[in-house]
């Protein structure tokens, strides 16, 4: 397993430094150079030349490409224009959090209601429900985004006014705080990691234990404890509890709207899937060896139909990328999708390559992630993989 | 379709053992219909025969005969489109099709167990071999055994099949075809069943492989002294390990009989035929006659006897009303109207 991670790793940084190439080349294919842009036309053509050099900005293109490359190794990715002076690094540093998080949860939601929707659907075939799911899962699936995203503001937000309707907080109620943004953002994040840890921890050695009754109870005391470790950590925080209540409120929207597009493919894929697994002989096996129903749909039907799920994680990052800018942008949610538009609007050229690079990063990863999922999930893979 | 059945519920069901053993296994007129978009396909048409206890029974005819549903039917397995019109499947002196679906759970697998056509697919590949035999276990056996007694009882089968139990934890894709196979009926054996339905078990084996899970089956068979269904088309692979042999016919047993007398003395033409149809090795040197023909769209099956439009025997009578499966010899029996016509002699190849 470790040597197969190693072997991702190193295919994908250099997949990574092609990538980044084609970014700069790409940046620097726009016509005309920075300097037209921001400095005062009236200055003297000597001046000018000499800023343009002392930017670097005469060598061949060769030559500041490498420049480009060998910077970025040692973490400079430059300064921001339009947030002068600071680093392009600390701007994207500020929000790659905000853009992980609205993901991370949109995607397990959808994932999850997804799945447990499609594989309940392919295992009811026919009926109402059915229909009404599949028909409800295609409009979502196909809805023009921006549209569905201003709607469900318009519905939420504005006619129901149970949500904010855009931003990462509130700025009236934040005016005398005495934290920033991202200091409680951070403890947030935090704690959810905290908690995220051992409910996952808690899955795994219950899967782990052959006796139904120890899973049972190791389920029993994880699954609360996680709750109990997150209440405390914000009774212990109670000062900065209000605050990050105020981000968790701007964020549930966006989540749920990002949520309710992506989970409408991964339920249809699930369906299809499922009713595939379910023609398998190993069904008609379980089947004769009186496995109970709910068994059969979970732990032989569910459980296979899911490989083709996950994969498909891999080819939707492209769309949660893109969803990304559209959700962002809608919403005023301050992330990287938002950042890259935003940069890329007004000629920020280092800002934008710097977040281009690092949604590549964050692109690679959720690879890296998936394959190591798909080895765990497929005893196929993961044992060829060991020879 | 039910006017021309030939015996009624309550009669005596035709057993292929003359003396009187006890039938572990009872099917009694048995009609069960496939339901689809053009009509019903009569996919088991009036069926009875009963296994006695510890005895081994082949069912062969063509593929798409009925056999798997009769297995289907006594598993009750079938499909959503299948519809169970009429008969008995006694088992043990229960009629298992009064059994409410919780309750026929229960008894799969720890009173029938099956091992299936193409055991390559038998197994889920997401799970070790030892979690879904011990699956079985753990839902079966009372009180519920301990991981250990679990394991014991599994490395015990292993050994039986031939088995390493070192691969109890291996994953179905380490295993090759015979493994499988094998496995397959560790994991039948592992709840101890009373009868054990075997559809075309070496089907997709090699040759030499099928020989030796042929004979895994018949030793297993003795050693536990339970009863076998085998389901097969090839009439070769169930001689050599069958007591028994029902011949089916377009969803009909059209002869029944122990598999000495059925090769000796077949009594049907369609089980002539079958056997003209196979080459002996022991036997005469002769050419092989071909069975022409093909079997009958059980959409609209032919009428009286199914076999009519194909038999070299056939008469008026052959299509006007069906043959009674008689009892012509003790533990004997055909459904034939001529069967006194039907030649000792196989058939040879005229041109």
């Amino acid at each position: 397993m470790l040597k197969f991670i190693g072997r991702r790793l190193i295919q994908m940084t250099f997949l990574f430094f092609l990538f980044l190439t084609l970014v700069f080349f790409l940046l620097e294919s726009q016509p005309g150079d920075i300097t037209s842009q921001f400095l005062d036309p009236n200055i003297p053509a000597q001046v000018r030349q000499l800023i343009i050099e002392r930017l670097g900005l005469d060598g061949s293109v060769w030559n500041r490409w490498w420049n480009y490359i060998t910077n970025f190794v040692t973490g400079n990715l430059g300064v921001s224009f339009s947030q002068y002076p600071r680093s392009v690094f600390d701007v994207i540093v500020e929000r790659i959090p905000r853009t992980l998080f609205l993901f991370t949860f949109a995607t397990l939601l959808a994932y999850f209601i997804g799945f447990t929707l499609g594989k309940r659907v392919a295992w009811k075939r026919g009926g109402f429900s059915e229909h009404a799911v599949t028909i409800g899962g295609v409009l979502l699936y196909t809805v023009f985004y921006p549209w569905f995203a201003i709607l469900m503001i318009l519905l939420f937000g504005s006619y129901l006014d149970i949500f904010p309707i855009n931003g990462f907080i509130d700025p009236g109620f934040w005016r005398n705080a005495p934290f920033t943004g991202n200091e409680v953002f951070s403890q947030l994040i935090l704690s959810l990691a905290i908690a995220a840890f051992i409910v996952s921890a808690t899955a795994i050695l219950a899967r782990r234990q052959e006796e139904r009754r120890t899973a049972r109870l190791i389920r029993a005391v994880g699954y609360p404890l996680s709750v109990i470790v997150l209440v405390g950590f914000w009774v212990i925080r109670s000062e900065m509890r209000p605050y990050a209540l105020d981000i968790v409120h701007h964020s549930i929207l966006p989540i749920i709207t990002l949520a309710l597009i992506a989970f409408a493919g991964v339920m249809l894929l699930t369906r299809s899937s499922m009713l595939e697994t379910l023609r398998e002989d190993y069904i008609l096996t379980a089947r004769a060896k009186g496995v109970p129903e709910k068994d059969i749909r979970d732990r032989h039907a569910a459980r296979n139909a899911l490989l083709p799920v996950v994969t498909s994680f891999v080819l939707g990052l492209a769309f949660i990328i893109g969803g990304g800018v559209v959700t962002e942008t809608v919403f005023s949610w301050p992330g990287m999708g938002a950042l890259l538009l935003n940069a890329t609007v007004i000629e920020d050229v280092p800002v934008a390559t710097g977040a281009l690079a690092f949604i590549g990063v964050l692109a690679l990863l959720g690879h890296l992630i998936v394959d190591i999922l798909y080895a765990v999930l497929d005893p196929r893979i993961r044992i060829a993989g060991r020879e | 379709m039910t006017d021309t059945r030939a015996r009624t519920a309550g009669e005596e069901t035709p057993s292929p053992m003359p003396g009187d053993e006890a039938p572990l296994l009872e099917v009694k007129n048995l009609v069960m219909n496939y339901e689809i978009k053009t009509g019903m396909v009569s996919a088991v048409e009036d069926v009875s025969f009963a296994v006695p206890k510890g005895r081994s029974l082949g069912l062969v005819g063509e593929s798409g005969c009925g056999k798997t549903s009769i297995a289907l039917t006594l598993m009750q397995l079938l499909p959503n489109n299948a519809r169970i019109l009429g008969g008995e499947v006694v088992l043990d002196g229960q009629n298992l099709l009064e059994l409410g679906e919780e309750e026929m759970r229960k008894r799969r697998w720890d009173d029938i167990a099956m091992v299936f056509q193409g055991a390559m697919n038998s197994w889920n590949p997401v799970y070790t071999v030892g979690d879904q035999i011990r699956e079985a276990i753990y839902l079966h056996w009372e009180p519920r055994p301990s991981y250990d007694e679990a394991m014991a009882k599994i490395s015990e089968l292993y050994e039986l099949v031939g088995l390493n139990p070192g691969m109890i934890e291996r994953y179905p894709h380490e295993y090759s075809g015979g493994m499988k196979q094998r496995a397959v009926i560790a994991m039948a054996l592992s709840c101890s069943p009373k009868l054990i339905i075997a559809d075309e078990p070496t089907t997709a084996l090699d040759v030499i492989v099928q020989e030796q899970i042929l004979e895994e089956l018949r030793k297993v068979q003795h050693e536990f002294g339970m009863s076998v269904i085998y389901i097969s088309h090839d009439i070769a692979v169930i001689a050599e390990i069958t007591d028994l042999i029902g011949v089916m016919y377009a969803g009909k047993v059209v002869e029944l009989g122990s598999t000495r007398e059925i090769f000796a003395n077949p009594r049907h033409p369609y089980t002539w035929l079958i056997l003209s149809s196979t080459p002996s090795i022991t036997g005469p040197r002769r050419q092989l006659a071909p069975l022409e023909g093909e079997p009958p769209n059980l959409l609209d099956p032919p009428p009286a006897c199914r076999f009519h439009p194909r038999c070299p025997f056939a008469t008026d009578i052959c299509h006007e009303r069906e043959p009674p499966l008689e009892e012509i010899k003790p533990g004997h029996w055909a459904a034939c109207w001529h069967h006194e016509e039907v030649p000792t002699e196989l058939v040879t190849e005229s041109r």
